[in-house]
């Protein structure tokens, strides 16, 4: 008898556990929400397909969903996974907005053609050189390429004036990457734009005979502090984030701007774009157009991301230099092409 | 489709059943059943009446546990029906499930349930709504049933595996009589048993049968079981029924020379039949029921040659075997008088030279070379020479 | 009393046999060869989808993509992986459950449970744990410490299993005939564990082949790492997909090399009487070393990743513990498991069935089909429900019970070999006497044969939890939109280097796993045979 009283209740456990999956299951696949009432108020709820780091669109989310009431779903990747999913989807896709860490995703979503034109309030918002010319889509934030290094390991003149330089064979074991990264494709992709192929070919082969792989920028940063490789390629935030923390993972590393529009100068622009078989599409744009203005690129200023604010006048958080005087390259974003540099990476044998 | 003979023996000349009363219990007819490519089953008669007992004995391989199992509902005939009390249950688009047959089944090993006790298996099959007295005459009813099978009521609570293996058997015994069915079917349930245990249960199992008036149908391939249990008696042999009949005509008249084998030690000679005369080594005997003239096979029981003094017959004591009770001895049997005084041998009478194997009750007369006088007694059966087995 | 028997001429009331002339397979069995048929139709999906794509690349992409350095690299690394961490896991395994079983080693009732303990801890908490420890791992060789310290566990249960049921008779046999105390182990007693060893090592390597989690921690590149990386930078892409194509044809190439080597070694039948304990061979002077052995294996494999785990609790504080965080993550992975375990068990009985009681090529066939399948890393089910759903049924896309699908093809063969082996402590002959005392045959077959396969099935259940609590790959892919499970948010904390954060969700990863590999671990002792 008591075997069957446990049959029973394992039967009852199972039972519910399916039905409240189903609850679930159907809660997150149902079509999101309504279109905004006549009156303009917001109503409803919007699948966010994010790239961004979590915590970060998770601080716009909240601020959002408090001001409108509009309940957001976030699915969490990276770049190119997202804007490869997307396209596999093609207009069946339950996603309303994609937010995106680099641009060659945004461009490849683009270039599919399933962006919805976005807002003129919200372009109005984004000064030129932070959005593509064909306003499918708009940067919502942006960082900057940075050369982390050990001090004790690399004295000043010892650094490389060009990104190009690392693949010289002088650099061999001395640096590392994520090369897996999104991120890091980016800053492939700016060097494909600005140097061509033939180049852009020739340095990935010595960046696999010179760099090591790890995965993830913070990663290889703690690689740096901890003296396992003198320097590391990576973007900007990771260095100013750790060290507004603990600092544990960034206490014996410096970072070192390119400038002088070297390719390792790049600021790549973060990306949000409306899809256009986005079912709630007034919500939509409306969370677009809040990361651009002005509460949204607060969040950017005073809170703990470090990305650089690009939008609305609003000024970068203090503790990074500013935009202007890291002499960056001048890349169109919507130009990046993150299919070919996946394909020039698989054959040098980075991926 | 291959035949299934896996002894070679020759096939058995079907016999008519012995009960030819209409009030039967069973009647199976002409059934057939194939697993495969083999056939198993190749037309089956049998009918038995009520109250009675039948045991179907048959070497390992002849059928006989399938017979049962379609008695019992768990395969289908592939041609041929079975009837119970007249009403068919399967054969010619009828078929009724085992779970509604009302026969009662003990598996070969028991099969009792592991996970309920001895109690539990008992009822299992018990309804308690039907019960006069409902659920609490359940457990009354179970200690009458282990009493029956003369086990202890306490043994209710106990587990089948605590059980010996004679235990088991009785508790799936008074499980399969809690439904009280009218037809019992025992698949071979005495052959885990030690043969002293084996006699004392098979005495018991049949008196609580009889006592219940339940048709019996045993299984089994042990002849002195049969012989012994039953009032009917079935050999199988290579998917059909030799012969069917009581104990002691199935064992003093076989109806062919591999049942005659089968069911115990058998004389079999060369004789020459002429009328209801057979001559053989052993002098001339009669024969009930010639089946030819001429050359035939004649088969005695062990038990019919006896010493005796002023026996006619001759044999010399070639070896010998003590079991105590009795001895068996192996004898060369001597050349008749007529050939030794110079007559030629003539394809009419047997040469002698045989040997043979008796039974005597006294060891120290028969050492090996002694000269023994032998008589017959009783009748002999005989048998078509083309009955011989292939070697 | 009377007996109640249809007329002549009507067919007998509700059964499950045929009627007509001609006899025929009773009609529920019928019903659970085409369950069983649609089944595994459907666990072929994701070797149709390789196979598919790999057609569709069209030969000289094929080429390319597959015969490439970078191949190469993966090759190496992967095969010198298996070639070092299966063998240990064996001497570990075979080792360790002699000590335990055979020998007269004292507090071996501990040991037993300890040694089964590490399963409890996923592989990529591991990981994690040991790179908190010693943050400059990574290579080949800190795969091969990581993998052996988990996975050796899964060739000391059934070693230690089958261990404990050997006939003693052959040993002291051997004894007779002048066999000294290893040589005895060597040609008697380790041929008997050949089951338990082919069976082990072979979900040793696939273990190893379709594990990501750990393997990326300390930047040791496999396929499936490889995959990953593709899939994140392309999702569907050909690279990815030619990789997947690679590693299926590995783990085929594995299953055929454990069906040979299994040989035509029979599982062994256990009677109902009871068995003669095995004698225990005294230790002497070896006791103190074995238990030092244990000791330093139980503490690398179990207390240091459990130590790690407290360590980081306890240096983040009550911070981590963000409840509306982990509470839905909790919550959730529960339900899947859940679901996942009740769902494998339906799923399983109708294969199990045809198995044991109607034995035919028919059912070996459709065994091996999803035995294939279940050798193929949780990525490529991952990437081929993806590929499948948004083509096919994209209303099916990203909703759980997609995803609970895929998590019953990887795990459909565990609960299947527990199924089978708890049928087969129910022989059809018992099914028949409950039929012969009046019940029909959907009763008898509840009250007698279900309620005998229950504990074992419960056994199996208890397997595919533990193993969907603990599955990263094909979550990631397939999960739908808002879902949060343990593995998952421990993994993107990690890969932040969020190590404090990640730590709540291994530890409740642990905590959860634990009383399922207990239950594992008690269960494989009373199953008979296998």
């Amino acid at each position: 008898m008591k075997i069957r009283k446990n049959a029973l209740a394992g039967i009852a456990l199972a039972a519910t556990a399916t039905l409240g999956l189903a609850a679930c299951g159907s809660g997150a696949s149902t079509a999101p929400g309504t279109s905004a009432a006549a009156d303009g108020t917001l109503s409803g709820e919007i699948t966010v397909y994010n790239a961004q780091h979590e915590s970060l669109t998770k601080e716009w989310v909240d601020a959002f969903t408090a001001e409108t009431g509009v309940k957001v779903t976030m699915r969490q990747g990276s770049d190119t996974e997202m804007s490869n999913q997307i396209i596999q989807e093609g207009q069946a896709s339950p996603a309303d907005v994609f937010l995106t860490e680099n641009s060659p995703a945004m461009a490849q979503v683009e270039n599919a053609g399933l962006f919805a034109d976005v807002d003129k309030a919200t372009i109005d918002q984004v000064p030129a050189e932070f959005r593509p010319s064909t306003n499918k889509w708009t940067g919502i934030a942006a960082r900057s390429t940075v050369l982390v290094y050990d001090k004790a390991k690399l004295s000043e003149d010892q650094l490389p004036t060009s990104m190009l330089d690392l693949a010289k064979p002088e650099w061999q074991g001395k640096w590392a990457a994520s090369p897996s990264g999104a991120d890091f494709q980016a800053i492939v992709s700016a060097l494909l734009e600005l140097k061509g192929e033939a180049a852009t070919e020739e340095w990935l082969q010595g960046m696999k005979a010179n760099s090591k792989a790890y995965k993830g920028n913070s990663t290889a940063m703690k690689a740096v502090n901890a003296g396992e490789v003198d320097a590391a390629l990576i973007y900007h935030y990771y260095y100013y984030g750790d060290q507004a923390k603990t600092g544990e993972n960034s206490k014996n590393v410096t970072p070192y701007y390119f400038k002088n529009q070297d390719p390792g100068a790049f600021v790549s622009v973060s990306g949000g774009g409306v899809l256009n078989s986005s079912k709630n599409a007034a919500a939509a744009q409306a969370f677009v157009k809040f990361i651009t203005g002005k509460k949204g690129q607060e969040v950017l200023q005073k809170g703990t991301s470090f990305e650089y604010a690009i939008a609305s006048d609003v000024p970068a958080n203090e503790k990074l230099v500013p935009l202007a005087e890291l002499q960056a390259p001048t890349v169109d974003p919507a130009k990046l092409n993150s299919a070919k540099v996946t394909e020039l990476m698989t054959k040098a044998g980075l991926l | 489709m291959t035949q299934y003979s896996p002894s070679r023996l020759p096939e058995p000349r079907v016999a008519a059943s012995v009960a030819t009363s209409t009030n039967n219990h069973l009647e199976i007819d002409a059934v057939t059943k194939n697993f495969g490519s083999q056939a198993v089953l190749m037309g089956v008669n049998l009918s038995v009446a009520k109250g009675g007992t039948t045991a179907i004995v048959g070497p390992s391989g002849s059928g006989k546990t399938t017979l049962l199992r379609l008695i019992a509902g768990f395969e289908h005939p592939d041609t041929g029906s079975i009837s119970l009390n007249g009403a068919k249950v399967a054969g010619d688009g009828v078929w009724v499930p085992a779970h509604k047959r009302h026969v009662g089944y003990v598996a070969q090993d028991g099969a009792l349930f592991p996970h309920l006790s001895v109690g539990q298996n008992i009822s299992f099959g018990l309804d308690a709504g039907k019960l006069p007295g409902g659920h609490r005459s359940v457990k009354t009813r179970v200690a009458e049933l282990l009493d029956m099978v003369s086990l202890d009521a306490a043994m209710a609570k106990r587990r089948p595996h605590e059980l010996s293996g004679g235990q088991q058997q009785r508790v799936a015994l008074a499980r399969a009589l809690a439904r009280e069915p009218e037809l019992m079917l025992l698949d071979e349930p005495f052959s885990a048993l030690d043969a002293g245990l084996r006699v004392a249960t098979r005495r018991a199992v049949g008196k609580v049968l009889q006592d219940a008036g339940v048709t019996t149908i045993l299984v089994t391939h042990d002849q002195g079981e049969a012989l012994s249990f039953a009032d009917q008696v079935a050999v199988m042999r290579g998917g059909r029924l030799a012969q069917i009949g009581n104990p002691f005509i199935v064992y003093t008249r076989p109806a062919d020379r591999a049942t005659a084998e089968f069911l115990g030690d058998a004389v079999i000679l060369d004789a020459w039949m002429e009328g209801s005369l057979a001559t053989c080594s052993l002098g001339g005997i009669p024969v009930r029921r010639p089946p030819a003239q001429g050359r035939v096979q004649l088969m005695l029981r062990p038990e019919q040659i006896r010493i005796a003094e002023d026996g006619p017959i001759r044999g010399v004591v070639v070896d010998t075997d003590y079991f105590g009770p009795e001895t068996t001895v192996r004898l060369k049997l001597a050349v008749p008088p007529v050939l030794a005084e110079g007559a030629v041998a003539d394809h009419r009478y047997p040469g002698g030279g045989e040997i043979i194997t008796i039974r005597h009750w006294n060891a120290s007369i028969a050492r090996p070379g002694t000269e023994l006088c032998l008589r017959v007694v009783g009748e002999a059966v005989a048998f078509p020479v083309e009955d011989l087995p292939q070697v | 009393m009377t007996t109640k028997l249809a007329a002549p001429g009507t067919s007998g009331g509700t059964t499950t046999a045929g009627r007509g002339k001609r006899p025929r397979p009773p009609f529920g069995v019928s019903i659970v060869a085409v369950l069983a048929v649609l089944i595994a139709l459907f666990s072929l999906i994701p070797l149709g989808y390789v196979i598919v794509m790999t057609a569709a690349t069209g030969w000289d992409t094929a080429v390319d993509l597959i015969f490439r350095a970078r191949v190469g690299e993966l090759l190496l690394n992967t095969v010198l992986l298996m070639a070092v961490t299966v063998p240990l896991c064996l001497i570990l395994g075979v080792g360790g459950a002699w000590l335990v079983e055979r020998t007269q080693l004292r507090g071996h009732k501990w040991w037993a449970v300890l040694l089964a303990a590490p399963l409890a801890i996923p592989a990529f908490v591991n990981s994690y744990a040991w790179v908190s420890a010693v943050p400059s791992l990574e290579g080949l060789w800190s795969g091969v410490l990581i993998a052996t310290l988990s996975y050796f566990p899964l060739v000391y249960i059934p070693a230690a299993a089958t261990l404990s049921r050997l006939d003693p008779a052959i040993e002291q046999s051997a004894a007779s005939l002048g066999l000294g105390a290893w040589r005895t182990f060597f040609r008697v007693v380790l041929p008997q564990l050949r089951i338990a060893m082919t069976g082990g090592a072979l979900l040793v390597s696939l273990h190893l082949l379709a594990e990501y989690g750990a393997f990326a921690m300390i930047r040791f590149d496999t396929f499936t790492t490889a995959i990953m990386v593709q899939y994140q930078s392309t999702f569907n892409g050909t690279a990815g997909n030619m990789l997947a194509s690679v590693l299926v044809f590995l783990c085929l190439i594995l299953l055929l090399v454990e069906v040979r080597s299994r040989g035509s070694a029979r599982y062994a039948k256990i009677g109902s009487g009871a068995q003669a304990r095995a004698l225990r061979l005294p230790l002497h002077a070896y006791q103190l070393p074995a238990q030092l052995f244990l000791a330093a294996l139980t503490a690398l494999a179990f207390g240091l990743p459990l130590t790690f785990v407290l360590r980081w609790i306890v240096a983040g504080g009550p911070d981590i513990w963000a409840a509306d965080e982990f509470l839905p993550a909790l919550l959730q992975t529960l339900m899947y498991g859940l679901a996942g375990a009740l769902a494998t068990t339906v799923v399983a009985f109708p294969m199990a069935y045809l198995a044991v009681r109607h034995p035919s090529w028919f059912s070996k066939a459709l065994e091996l089909s999803n035995y294939i399948t279940s050798s193929m890393p949780g990525i490529v089910v991952g990437l081929a429900f993806v590929t499948v759903s948004i083509k096919a049924a994209p209303s099916l896309y990203q909703t759980s019970a997609l995803l609970v699908a895929a998590y019953v093809l990887l795990v459909l063969p565990r609960a299947l070999v527990n199924i089978r082996s708890g049928l087969a402590q129910a022989p059809k002959e018992l099914d028949e006497a409950a039929q012969a005392l009046g019940k029909p045959p959907l009763l008898a077959f509840l009250r007698v044969t279900l309620r005998l396969t229950a504990p074992a099935a419960a056994g199996g259940a208890a397997l595919v939890f533990l193993a969907i609590v603990n599955e990263l790959t094909a979550t990631l892919l397939l999960s739908p939109n808002g879902t949060r499970t343990l593995a998952t948010e421990f993994w993107s904390k990690s890969s932040e280097i969020d190590y404090a954060g990640a730590a709540p969700y291994a530890l409740l990863m642990i905590l959860i796993s634990a009383p399922m590999t207990y239950l594992l671990f008690q269960q494989s002792k009373k199953a008979a045979g296998q």
